[in-house]
């Protein structure tokens, strides 16, 4: 979204209350999503319920093109689209709500910076293992994208998609990483996360922030996900605190459906 | 450990060690981590180990580029400027070091690669005359396109042009980045206390070409010169990690400025106006003659003799069609 359309929403965003209607659009959770889609969704998901913002939620094989960035996931809310955790965050703050108002200015920076520390490690090695990791390309990642569609674009939409992401790997530096160095930037993630939220129940205290919803909506989804292999869930189980930080957002904002 | 490591890197100007934002990183990581390196400071990246820059071959003969390889192999070799950091400060490191890398970077590749009048009179100038001959036909041209292309695929849309929606984008994501890096630092000396550690060594490397170098078009330039902070943490490192070079540049300041100027001021511009006004004449005048525009005819004194009727100043004859 561009800049000007954005500080137009939030002027006209802040008149509104948040109706009931609101919906967020991901991809077929069942046979479809992606384990990087899936992270991304369950992060916006669990922000909403923080901030105590009702949400339905949409499955549509069509999401990432009805998404105005090409991303998912993306809320529908009255007459507006936004995607992506950072605009809906800001979003929401438009409207009035907003987990990290309580901060100093020096621990916004820090949220920030671990909120990027989060998109540029856990995302990017997500991707990388989705789409550069033979193995989980052709069992998982190929198949399920692609399985809403008939051949011959089935294979055609699924390889380009790997293709496009290869690209940003190589144009990023991860291009010539192996798959042993990126679960290792992934332990060195978690270990400064881990070392972050210390024995703390969230990373700022007592209460929530946007970069809770985020880490535990990737940790939650790297924990419950069936890969080709468990190494990256692995990595995290090695940091216990996380562990229990997972299960206390699980229990606290998703009791309701955790059967 | 016989020889030491060798680090090749760009060269240096502004009053900077290099210009370049990750020969900057580690040439500020090995100074603060007393890391023995012997540096060869090079404008032809083809003479690196690796064909780019920087690059740093160890003593056994590998050859890293990644910046963030080079420091991890600083830093097995004992050379830890992070060693007195707690587990959570290096947690902070990780976590500044990615803000830098997703915020402000792309805003950095935008002015001096994409913005027209910088990358026109500044980057590709600079680089255009400090490669040797036939490089600097083409490489500046090739980084720039590797840039574009880093920064379209970072971004996520294929097509990027450059205009005003998307610099204010980067911009505002930039200037959010400094904002929270000085507010970060508040009015501490470096990001940890009082040494300096691997991430003052990021935040220099980026910061400081944007705070030094002379961009016609300087919007982001401005925004960080209002943080007062930065700019002094980036002078304090300058000074006290890099005095030579900042001394080096001020001498010859006065020299670089005439150089600098070599459009405006050539010597003996008379005489070379002069000169080549008279090749210029030469030239048409020798056009002229033998494509016989121009024809010279000599008349023999004793046809004008035996002519005493005909006045004498038709020796010459122009003939023009």
């Amino acid at each position: 979204m561009s800049l000007a359309a954005e500080a137009f929403v939030s002027q006209i965003a802040a008149a509104e209350p948040w109706p009931e209607n609101a919906t967020l659009y991901q991809p077929l959770k069942d046979d479809q999503i992606l384990l990087s889609d899936c992270a991304s969704s369950l992060a916006v998901q669990t922000y909403l319920r923080m901030c105590g913002l009702p949400v339905q939620v949409a499955c549509k094989a069509n999401a990432e093109y009805m998404s105005p960035s090409g991303k998912v996931p993306f809320v529908h809310v009255g007459n507006h689209v936004v995607s992506e955790l950072g605009p809906i965050v800001q979003f929401t703050k438009a409207k009035g709500h907003s987990l990290s108002d309580g901060l100093d200015d020096v621990q916004r920076a820090e949220m920030k910076a671990y909120m990027e520390l989060v998109h540029n490690m856990l995302l990017t090695a997500e991707l990388y293992v989705q789409w550069c990791d033979d193995s989980t390309a052709t069992e998982i990642s190929r198949p399920r994208y692609s399985s809403p569609y008939s051949w011959p674009l089935n294979h055609i939409l699924a390889y380009q998609k790997q293709w496009d992401v290869r690209r940003k790997m190589k144009a990023i530096g991860w291009g010539g990483k192996t798959l042993e160095q990126v679960y290792e930037d992934v332990s060195q993630c978690c270990q400064a996360l881990s070392q972050r939220l210390g024995t703390q129940p969230y990373f700022f205290n007592k209460h929530p922030t946007e970069l809770d919803a985020l880490v535990f909506g990737h940790l939650f989804t790297i924990l419950t996900t069936q890969l080709t292999s468990s190494e990256l869930a692995e990595r995290i189980r090695r940091c216990s605190n996380l562990l229990a930080f997972c299960k206390h957002i699980e229990h606290t904002y998703f009791k309701d459906k955790s059967t | 450990m016989s020889a030491p490591d060798e680090l090749f890197c760009w060269e240096g100007d502004w009053g900077l060690p290099s210009v370049d934002t990750d020969c900057l990183t580690i040439l500020a990581y090995a100074k603060f981590a007393g890391a023995p390196l012997k540096v060869h400071k090079i404008s032809n990246p083809w003479r690196s180990p690796s064909g780019s820059l920087p690059a740093l071959r160890t003593s056994k003969g590998e050859v890293l580029s990644r910046p963030s390889d080079i420091i991890i192999h600083l830093r097995k070799q004992k050379y830890n400027a992070d060693y007195d950091l707690s587990a959570r400060e290096g947690a902070d490191t990780l976590a500044f070091t990615s803000l830098l890398e997703e915020k402000l970077l792309p805003a950095l590749m935008y002015t001096f690669w994409m913005e027209c009048k910088n990358y026109v009179e500044v980057t590709r100038r600079w680089y255009a005359e400090h490669m040797p001959f036939p490089l600097s036909l083409f490489l500046p041209g090739r980084m720039q396109a590797g840039q574009l292309e880093r920064l379209s695929l970072a971004r996520g849309h294929n097509a990027l042009e450059a205009g005003e929606e998307l610099e204010k984008e980067l911009y505002h994501d930039a200037v959010e980045c400094m904002n929270l890096l000085s507010q970060r630092l508040g009015a501490n000396k470096f990001f940890f206390g009082d040494s300096p550690s691997s991430l003052d060594a990021f935040v220099f490397g980026h910061l400081a070409p944007l705070l030094k170098a002379k961009l016609p078009n300087g919007k982001l330039q401005q925004q960080l010169k209002s943080l007062d902070n930065l700019t002094h943490f980036c002078s304090n490192i300058l000074l006290l990690y890099f005095p030579t070079d900042g001394r080096e540049n001020l001498s010859h300041k006065a020299s670089s400025q005439a150089e600098g100027g070599d459009f405006d001021h050539v010597p003996n511009k008379r005489r070379k106006q002069i000169l080549s006004a008279l090749v210029a004449v030469g030239a048409m005048l020798a056009y002229a003659l033998f494509t016989g525009i121009l024809s010279i005819q000599h008349v023999h004194q004793r046809a004008i003799e035996s002519s005493p009727g005909l006045p004498a100043d038709e020796e010459e004859e122009e003939e023009e069609d």
